[in-house]
């Protein structure tokens, strides 16, 4: 308790980060196994969906497999678009695409962010406080404007892979801003640990501090980080889909959530499917991953915070 | 508890211990010093920013001169261009020009259309993105307080866990998925224009409030539950046993004891959030067609009209930059007790 560190975590000036004070399920706190369960059960279906219905279904994204506009029927769930294309297809197509770009968003931003948030933690006052300055300069950024801009300077790059072209300089912006948010965290969370007699003695055991690190802060930190990356999911599809209706994210005439919705927008009022069914697959996926999250947290504080 | 509560109250009147007197200046200094760090972020914040999009948008793809004049223009055509425009000087010295341009609160003229200053180009639509932001703020608060209340005095019940479901569902909705729900309802119903403007924000108050309704469930729910949490914290506290022990009404205990207790996490919340409500607002101004800085930027970024591009950066960085260290200073002003934690 009494232990002085030459860096003390930053006062409880501000409230907690915004992460934690969203909003929680009631249920995932009382429950945690069920609702870590039903998120991850929900979750398997949007994946096994974005995998298998493409495969399995008799319509492919691109082909025109029925008339325009065509209410969602049993031939065609979820409709037909303004082509004529299925909407279910180009929706799980679609779903791919996000959460392949999702992966890579979140595992980027988690890897700089936590390195930069454990070197932080452990080097010098100065190196400490230019780093987080600069965090905060990416963080209060208003992440959409410069993401725009970002997205345009990677604009050259194509396809890659099974990435669709527009589909890497969103991943590449959206880290690019990203990763600051994981080294806040990172960086207070390593603080609070450093004080703790079990760093302290794995210190005065002469450990260098490669190993401290990598032994002993990295397998604490972990399960903070993996409950944040599962927030940063939702964040990041809200930020993937919604960057077309600004001119960026993925190039038609590959399907993605955001461009599905907007390509509906123009008719809306005739026929609400277009836009609403993947809509609501992309609200689906966030109430899967705030329940897996949810359940996360509770198991790691008790439902204390 | 209570007498301990008492003793402790009762030690600065006595002035029987020392620390606290004559402090005063010691506070002030604590201020001017977190003023003065603050201060220095801010310039450190500027001087990246500038940079930043400086130098990003002189690595980007596509020359501004050849996307004016078009596909087939003559070389010499576009290297006069390029001369009138300034973008044939060296690198340092279009830098050095900008940023003596913008100590004298120029940023620019449009590449595009080169009788605009970026001045003009910006202001308005920046009015118009900011005015959805500043309503849709309004319309946060009065929900997200209503429901963290509510919620935060009940304990654990139907109404609370049904409204804390609904809070999770609403978060977990894209706030333009939700805008075109409520674009889809207002074509039916009529109950408001179907997106559209009208000029300044004052003469489309009857367009702003269903886009910043849409912009408000990214915000709404997290104030909600940080206020009921906040409530709850306090609820848990001596001075609020102490008034219930007096036989207050429940009533006024909620809002004279707990409620101003309770509100100054929102405070922080709302200049923390600002980055992100401007950023959802881009998106949301697009789908229900306003004329604000999303609609601007994208302009900008398809002509390569690099000074509007940076323009918007900076005011919109700036923006959020300001209101987060107002929150800071609201801070301050509200609760002296954050004011010994900063120094």
């Amino acid at each position: 308790m009494t232990t002085t560190t030459p860096k003390t975590p930053a006062p409880a000036l501000r409230p907690s980060p915004h992460w934690l004070r969203l909003p929680r399920w009631s249920f995932a706190q009382r429950r945690p196994r069920s609702a870590l369960a039903l998120g991850l059960g929900l979750l398997a279906l949007i994946v096994l969906a974005t995998i298998f219905v493409p495969m399995l279904s008799p319509y492919t994204a691109t082909a025109i497999s029925g008339k325009p506009l065509m209410p969602p029927s049993p031939q065609h769930l979820f409709g037909t678009d303004t082509a004529g294309r299925d909407v279910f297809v180009r929706t799980w197509l679609g779903g791919r695409n996000d959460l392949m770009m999702v992966v890579l968003v979140v595992l980027g931003s988690s890897i700089i962010g936590t390195m930069v948030g454990v070197v932080a933690s452990m080097s010098s006052q100065i190196t400490d406080s230019v780093l987080m300055r600069l965090t905060d300069a990416l963080i209060s950024f208003p992440g959409m404007i410069i993401v725009m801009a970002i997205a345009l300077v990677f604009s050259g790059i194509g396809e890659v892979g099974p990435f669709p072209r527009g589909a890497l300089p969103a991943v590449i912006a959206i880290i690019a801003i990203n990763w600051a948010s994981y080294t806040r965290l990172v960086r207070g969370e390593a603080l609070s640990l450093r004080s703790r007699d079990f760093i302290t003695a794995a210190t005065l055991l002469g450990y260098s501090k490669t190993r401290i690190i990598v032994r002993h802060l990295l397998p604490n930190l972990a399960t903070t980080v993996v409950a944040y990356m599962v927030v940063d999911a939702i964040v990041a599809v809200v930020t993937i889909a919604g960057m077309p209706f600004i001119g960026a994210g993925i190039q038609p005439p590959a399907p993605e959530w955001g461009s599905l919705m907007l390509a509906g927008s123009t008719v809306l009022y005739s026929a609400w499917w277009v836009t609403v069914m993947p809509g609501l697959v992309v609200t689906v996926y966030g109430i899967a991953l705030s329940l897996i999250a949810d359940s996360l947290l509770a198991e790691v504080d008790g439902g204390a915070r | 508890m209570t007498v301990v509560g008492a003793e402790e109250s009762s030690a600065p009147t006595t002035g029987g211990v020392k620390p606290e007197r004559g402090s005063r200046h010691g506070r002030h200094r604590g201020l001017v010093r977190a003023l003065a760090k603050r201060l220095g972020q801010i310039v450190f914040v500027l001087v990246g920013v500038v940079v930043v999009t400086f130098s990003m948008l002189h690595v980007i793809p596509g020359d501004p001169a050849r996307l004016i004049l078009g596909k087939f223009a003559n070389p010499e055509s576009v290297a006069t261009l390029r001369h009138t425009l300034g973008l044939d000087l060296p690198l340092t010295e279009q830098f050095t020009n900008m940023v003596v341009g913008l100590f004298q609160g120029n940023l620019g003229t449009s590449l595009v259309s080169r009788t605009q200053t970026v001045n003009d180009l910006i202001w308005p639509a920046y009015a118009n993105t900011m005015s959805v932001v500043a309503v849709s703020l309004v319309i946060s608060l009065v929900i997200g307080i209503s429901v963290g209340i509510i919620t935060g005095i009940r304990r654990n019940d139907g109404l609370d866990r049904g409204l804390q479901a609904l809070m999770v569902i609403l978060l977990s909705t894209p706030p333009f998925m939700f805008g075109m729900v409520l674009l889809l309802v207002a074509l039916r119903t009529k109950i408001a224009p179907a997106g559209g403007w009208n000029g300044t924000p004052i003469d489309s108050l009857k367009y702003i409030w269903l886009p910043a309704l849409a912009l408000s469930i990214a915000l709404a729910p997290v104030i909600a539950r940080s206020l009921r949490q906040s409530i709850r914290e306090t609820f848990a506290q001596d001075f609020v046993e102490a008034a219930i022990a007096r036989g207050l009404p429940r009533r006024q205990v909620v809002l004279r004891h707990v409620l101003p207790n309770s509100l100054l996490p929102i405070v922080g919340l709302i200049g923390y959030s600002l980055g992100g409500l401007i950023g959802g607002a881009v998106v949301v101004e697009m789908v229900f067609n306003i004329p604000g800085i999303g609609s601007r930027m994208m302009a900008a970024v398809g002509s390569r009209d690099f000074p509007v591009v940076q323009g918007i950066a900076l005011v919109s960085a700036v923006t959020v930059i300001f209101f987060n260290a107002l929150a800071d200073a609201a801070y301050w002003l509200i609760d002296p007790r954050t004011r010994t934690a900063g120094s």
